[in-house]
């Protein structure tokens, strides 16, 4: 038997450590649960564009969020707007212990299409109470990266915004490029102030065609991209990436602004343990389903925010087309749910049915 | 019986197997690892022979080198002007492409950068829980290997770090000590 020496202890603090003090900060929001917010501040310096600040009705401080999150805002019905709207806005602002939420909305006119959810907000006053989720993150910076690179177009440097005052907080190599037409658009001012000469100002899509593959070409290896925009800038954008080798992992866009759909084929569908409905051509399996009765949680509408998710039996279907842009690869591949607002059936190549079985 | 597919050890480090180049990078570094003469030798250089005829006139940095410690020294000085589009290759036994696999990932690359293609999949090295101490070692998942450091017997377990590229292990007979039955 050999005796050892006692291992040699921490030096003891007189306290136990105990979490940090944190008065007055509010409780994590459960899922699903609702801000009622109120208009504080206004500002439309920007043409078409309108920044709204929403704080609590007491003031109180309100979730810290991720650089690059969004806050789904509820629209009411009116106005032309058939049901309720539940439109995605990125947050600009401070992300720690914020006592405002600021949003930047492009007016889209519903005379060209719109759904008329910006038109709402633009409409809106000081005083007036909106209807909010809590700060939702899909569009990360990712920790790892030794550079960010951040490309947006128009009112696409909504979310750039924040990855750009956080980078630059914790010290964190970032560039970012912005596309506007006549060096005039929102927050511009404030990333000029903020970045200074990492931030690059082009007029017009040319201008960045001409920019984007030498930028491209020329980033160190740690380096991740994040793009912003209309659809078929972020294509552009990604396309140029790719062709100059930049791998999937890279590469990281958040969406908005998204192109319709075609209204699809119609299929049948079975609620497990329960009827079968027809969904006819330009009806969406949620709308079906709400036909009915059911009850679907749901958000966007839009195939973006992921809430209508439902399981699909994949033996009693013949098939899931998604149409998203929420499920990742494995998730589609499995075909065991889908998004109901836009995906729907693929017929059987041997038979051409169309079928699903779905349950909540 | 742990499924494949759900561990973190990579198919080419349970049985020998070469993954394909990938032909959208721009540019790539090719390690070959291994002694010039021998067995591996010729079975590495004939991995990075089938690799570059795959890449055909993209630029590839080919570095023939000894042993991972040379590879690895090898990467570093090419990721250090590498740009984004920039893949690595890396022909060796699964311990030698582990090993720069770990270095790799350390140094910020991700998956879908990296190919392997391992000739040999026999020999691992094997982390102690219990002492910290690495064993390289004949011993495939699941068997069983005598740890230098404390002389515990470890089961090689299926898991290999990202970081470091070993195994883990820890003591196979744990359960089985004669403090158990005394209490």
């Amino acid at each position: 038997m050999s005796t050892t020496a006692p291992a040699p202890t921490a030096p003891r603090t007189a306290t136990p450590p105990t979490a940090l003090p944190a008065p007055g900060l509010p409780a994590p929001l459960g899922a699903g649960e609702r801000l009622a917010l109120v208009v504080v501040a206004v500002d439309d310096s920007v043409p078409g564009v309108r920044s709204l600040s929403l704080a609590r009705p007491d003031g109180g401080a309100l979730p810290s969020w991720t650089p690059g999150s969004h806050l789904v805002v509820e629209v009411p019905p009116g106005a032309g707007r058939e049901r309720r709207l539940a439109n995605a806005y990125s947050l600009t602002g401070e992300t720690v212990h914020p006592s405002a939420y600021t949003v930047s909305v492009l007016r889209r006119d519903p005379q060209e299409g719109a759904a008329g959810g910006s038109a709402w907000v633009h409409g809106l006053a000081v005083g007036d109470t909106v209807t909010t989720t809590a700060p939702r993150s899909a569009f990360p910076p990712v920790q790892r990266a030794t550079r960010h690179l951040l490309v947006g177009a128009g009112i696409g440097i909504t979310p750039l915004v924040s990855h750009l005052r956080s980078a630059l907080r914790w010290g964190r190599d970032v560039q970012l490029v912005q596309v506007c037409r006549g060096g005039r658009g929102a927050h511009l001012d404030e990333v000029r102030a903020l970045g200074g000469d990492r931030v690059t100002v082009l007029d017009g899509r040319a201008a960045l065609a001409a920019h984007l593959p030498a930028l491209l070409a020329d980033q160190p290896i740690g380096t991740h991209l994040y793009t912003c925009g209309p659809a078929d800038f972020m294509d552009a954008v990604l396309a140029a990436a790719r062709a100059l080798g930049w791998p999937e992992s890279r590469l990281h866009l958040e969406h908005f602004g998204l192109a319709a759909l075609d209204p699809g084929d119609p299929f049948t569908v079975t609620v497990t343990g329960g009827p079968t409905l027809e969904v006819p051509s330009g009806t969406s399996l949620l709308e079906a389903l709400e036909q009915q009765g059911y009850d679907v949680p749901h958000l966007c509408r839009q195939g973006v925010c992921g809430e209508c998710r439902l399981r699909v039996a994949p033996a009693a279907s013949t098939g899931v087309h998604h149409r998203d842009l929420y499920l990742d690869d494995a998730a589609r591949a499995a075909g065991d749910c889908l998004m109901a607002c836009v995906s729907r059936a693929l017929p059987d190549p041997a038979t051409g049915r169309a079928h699903l079985e779905v349950s909540p | 019986m742990v499924s494949p597919s759900a561990t973190s050890v990579p198919p080419w480090a349970r049985e020998p197997h070469v993954e394909p180049a990938d032909p959208t990078g721009r540019t790539h570094t090719l390690l070959v690892v291994g002694p010039g003469d021998g067995q591996t030798g010729t079975a590495v250089r004939a991995v990075a022979a089938g690799w570059q005829e795959e890449l055909g006139a993209a630029p590839v940095h080919r570095h023939d080198c000894a042993d991972a410690a040379v590879a690895v020294d090898a990467l570093h000085a090419d990721l250090a002007v590498a740009r984004v589009g920039h893949r690595v290759l890396v022909a060796g036994t699964a311990e030698a492409c582990l090993a720069v696999r770990a270095a790799a990932v350390r140094a910020g690359l991700a998956d879908d950068e990296l190919r392997f293609g391992a000739v040999a999949a026999d020999v691992r090295t094997v982390w102690c829980v219990h002492c910290s101490a690495t064993t390289t070692a004949a011993v495939a998942a699941g068997g069983v290997v005598a740890c230098p450091g404390c002389a515990r017997s470890l089961l090689v377990y299926e898991h290999v770090s990202r970081r470091t590229g070993h195994h883990l292990g820890f003591m196979v007979d744990a359960e089985d000590q004669p403090w158990e039955e005394s209490a």
